[in-house]
Formats: C-alpha cells, structure tokens, sequence
C-alpha cells in the first residue's frame, strides 16, 4: 500500500474516533439531563400534597405557598428548554427551602405526622437531585472540554455543538454540614 | 463507644497483671502454642467487649470468602483463603463484621514450582450502609493518576475494562486520592455526597494504610490493607510496652469507629 493511502486511512480513523466521542459525549448529558428530570418531577409531584397540609397554618408564609404554586404550574409546561428547566429548579429548591425553614416556627406542623413524612422525603429526592446535578454537571464539562479543545473542537465547530450550561451549586450545598457552627449562629 | 484515652486506662488497670503474668514464662512460653490461644482470650477479647458489649469475637473465623468475592474490590478470584479474629455484632444498631484477611493466588512456574502472591492482607469490613441503592460504586486508591498525571490517568482510567464506568468525583483532593467505578453515575454521587467523601479521605489520614470501598446490596465493604496479620502477639516485643498497646488499641478503636466515623447510624427515612 502506498503512504498516501495509509496516511489517508489513518486520517479517517482519527475522524471517526474523534465524530464519535463527541457524539457519545452529548449523548451522556441528554441522558443524564432526563434522569434529573424524572428526579424533578418526582419533587414536583410532593408539592400539591406539602402546600396542602402546611397552608392551613402558615400565614405569614402564603406568597412563598404561592410562588411554588406558580412554579410548579411552570415547570409542568411541555416545551421548556433545559436551561428554562434549570433556572426553575434554582427558584424552586430556595422557595422550598425557606418553607422548610418556617415550618420549625410551627409547632402543630412540626409535630404532623404528614408533614414529617412529606419533609422526609423531599429531603431524600433533594439528595438524590443533588446527585443527578452533580453527576449532570460533569457530563456537561466532559462535553464542554471536548468542543473547546483541540481537534475535537474543530469538528464540534462543523457540528454545530454549542456550549451547555450547569446547575450552579449553591455554597450551602457544597459545605459540609458543622453542627458545632449551627449551634453558634 | 469508648474513647482511645479510657481504653488506654483500662489495658493498664485490668490487664497489665494479666499480662504480667502471660509473659512470665520467658522466651520459653512462645514455644507453647497455646500463648496465642491464651493471649487472644485473655486480651483481645475483653478489649473488644469494653468497646462495646454487643460485640462478639470469634479468634479462629473469618469474613466469609463469598463476601470478599462479592464486593469486587479484588477482581482476581484467590486460591487460597485465611483469615483470623472474626468480629461481629451491632454498635449503634448498625450491624458490622469484620475479620483479619488473607486472599492469596496460586502461580506455577516453568519449573512446576507453586509460588503464592497476595491478592489482599488486612482487615476486611462489612457493614450496614444508610441510604438505598441498587447499583455497584467501588472505590480504589488512585495509582494510575499519581504516577501518570491527571491527563493520561484519566484516559486509563476510563478505558479500564474489568471495572464498569469511570466516575469523576467533583472533589479535588478525593480524586487525587482514589478512584471511583460504578454502573450508575447517579447512584454514585447520591452514596458519595460531599460530607461522604471527606469522612473517608479523613478516615483514609487516619488510618494511613491503603482503602479499597465497595458500594453493594445496601451495604458497604472496606478493605484497608495491612500486609500482615494483625492482633497476634508478637515474640520479639512486650505487650507491656506502650507503643505496642497502643497499636492494638488504636486499630480496635479505628476499625470499629467506622459507623460513628462516616455517621452510618443516621439513618434516612426510607431505611428506617
């Protein structure tokens, strides 16, 4: 075989390797993005039930209850893109948040059988969101890297992949939890 | 569980005569094979039921091999199997064992000489996990990286073929130190959260032995390799001397601290 053609096979190979870990790479993040959906939902479908059996006692809280309302009518609409589905989940985890924090001013809610159960098990789907984001972000940067360094992002540039964004981690989430600091606040 | 300093007080208090007495003997009593027998029940066995009374010892068994096999950490199947000082039982209702182990394979040589390698010496823990899952995250300590940097260490890594997908922790300091396969990049991450993670890069600190984790079946394997047998008397130093009674006292303390170590006791609401 002549070195021409040997150059030229070797070439293709390099192309194909290169095509094909790029597309395996936008294929992880839609994967991964539709397990952190599913997540969301699971956390979406909570909320009715939590509004329900917190609204009767909270009063001063009724613009937060009424924020997450809206949220949720927002997040159950079909043609969100996922930074759209992103930004919501931001707002939503603070909004919940601060539910969660108010409900310690209530004796008769912190003591509701119901209520404990629904706080449980958001924050058993808040870890398990928080997992999906995490493993979601890494997917993201692998792909990132891999249109913005060279070869592959020349081949990214004729492919038309863009750049994704991440879930921003919020410093609370990253920090580990010290008891000892809660105690002196 | 009892802290290292109130063990201390309590080997010198209640064993120092006994041991005195143990070690009466001379050089002689070494020959007996008795002493080890002796030892183990007049030492370790009270040491480990002041750690914590629900414990119980057992000085000739072992973590079962099909346990060992199980976890995945050694993917390379022993030929022969040993182990001593099986402890069992329940500290903060979390049921734990462990055991002292020796996982060796058979080589035969162009000669037809049978020469053993150790596939793992140490300690081997199993022990109830908190949180539900259904996949398989194993956790090694980072060779490859450390001697080839981080760029073709990773490109190794992820083209490892005896283990499932490379998981890239989003810790720093834990990737330099190990690294992670599981078949769910999710489940990986829920196990492994942030405080997880620093509990066992501490742990590791501690401990300064090589850790190997496995994540199965809701609970967790931890393998810390000692390369040799640990919690046997030793002919050439007293057990009178401090050094040595620290030793055994700390590697109790550290191996049975897992639980309160990496918070295994708080349990989430769906496993309670």
């Amino acid at each position: 075989m002549s070195t021409p053609v040997i150059i030229l096979i070797v070439l293709a190979i390099v192309l194909i390797l290169m095509y094909n870990s790029l597309i395996a790479k936008k294929n992880q993040v839609e994967n991964i993005f539709s397990s952190v959906d599913t997540l969301l939902k699971k956390r979406y479908d909570l909320i009715p039930n939590l509004v329900a059996s917190v609204s009767k006692y909270m009063k001063h809280e009724k613009s937060i209850l009424e924020d997450i309302t809206k949220l949720r009518s927002e997040a159950n609409k079909s043609n969100l893109s996922d930074k759209e589905k992103i930004d919501l989940d931001k707002k939503m985890s603070s909004a919940l948040g601060s539910i969660m924090i108010a409900v310690e001013n209530y004796p008769q809610l912190k003591a509701n059988e119901n209520v404990l159960h629904l706080q449980h098990s958001l924050n058993e789907v808040e870890a398990q969101i928080s997992a999906a984001r995490r493993a979601y972000n890494q997917a993201v940067t692998d792909y990132n890297n891999a249109i913005e360094q060279i070869p592959t992002n020349f081949m990214a540039n004729m492919m038309r992949y863009m750049r994704k964004d991440v879930f921003e981690i919020s410093e609370d989430e990253r920090k580990n939890v010290n008891v000892k600091e809660l105690f002196n606040q | 569980m009892k802290s290292i300093s109130e063990l201390t007080d309590f080997y010198y208090k209640t064993f120092y005569p006994v041991l005195q007495t143990l070690e009466e003997g001379g050089i002689y009593k070494y020959l007996i094979k008795d002493y080890t027998f002796q030892f183990k029940n007049a030492i370790i066995e009270p040491l480990i039921q002041e750690i914590d009374k629900n414990l119980s010892y057992i000085p000739n068994s072992h973590v079962a091999q099909k346990n060992f096999t199980r976890a995945k950490i050694f993917i390379t199947k022993p030929d022969r199997f040993r182990g001593n000082d099986y402890i069992r039982g329940k500290i903060d209702g979390i049921t734990i064992e462990l055991s002292d182990l020796h996982a060796e394979k058979k080589h035969k040589d162009s000669k037809g000489r049978t020469n053993w390698s150790t596939i793992f010496q140490g300690l081997f823990i199993i022990c109830e996990f908190n949180k539900h899952f259904k996949s398989n995250t194993v956790i090694l300590p980072d060779s490859v990286q450390n001697t080839f940097g981080s760029f073709i260490g990773n490109w190794l890594q992820s083209n490892n073929i005896s283990r499932s997908e490379l998981v890239k922790m989003d810790n720093p300091e834990f990737e330099r130190e190990f690294v992670v396969y599981s078949d769910d990049q999710i489940e990986a991450r829920y196990i492994l959260t942030h405080t997880l993670m620093h509990k066992l890069l501490h742990f590791k600190k501690k401990s300064q032995h090589p850790l190997y984790i496995s994540f199965l079946g809701g609970k967790i394997y931890m393998a810390i390799k000692y390369n040799k047998d640990l919690f046997e008397p030793s002919i050439f130093h007293s057990l009178l001397k401090y050094k040595i009674a620290m030793e055994y006292i700390q590697t109790l303390h550290l191996t049975l601290g897992i639980v309160q170590e990496l918070q295994l006791n708080q349990k989430l609401w769906s496993k309670r």
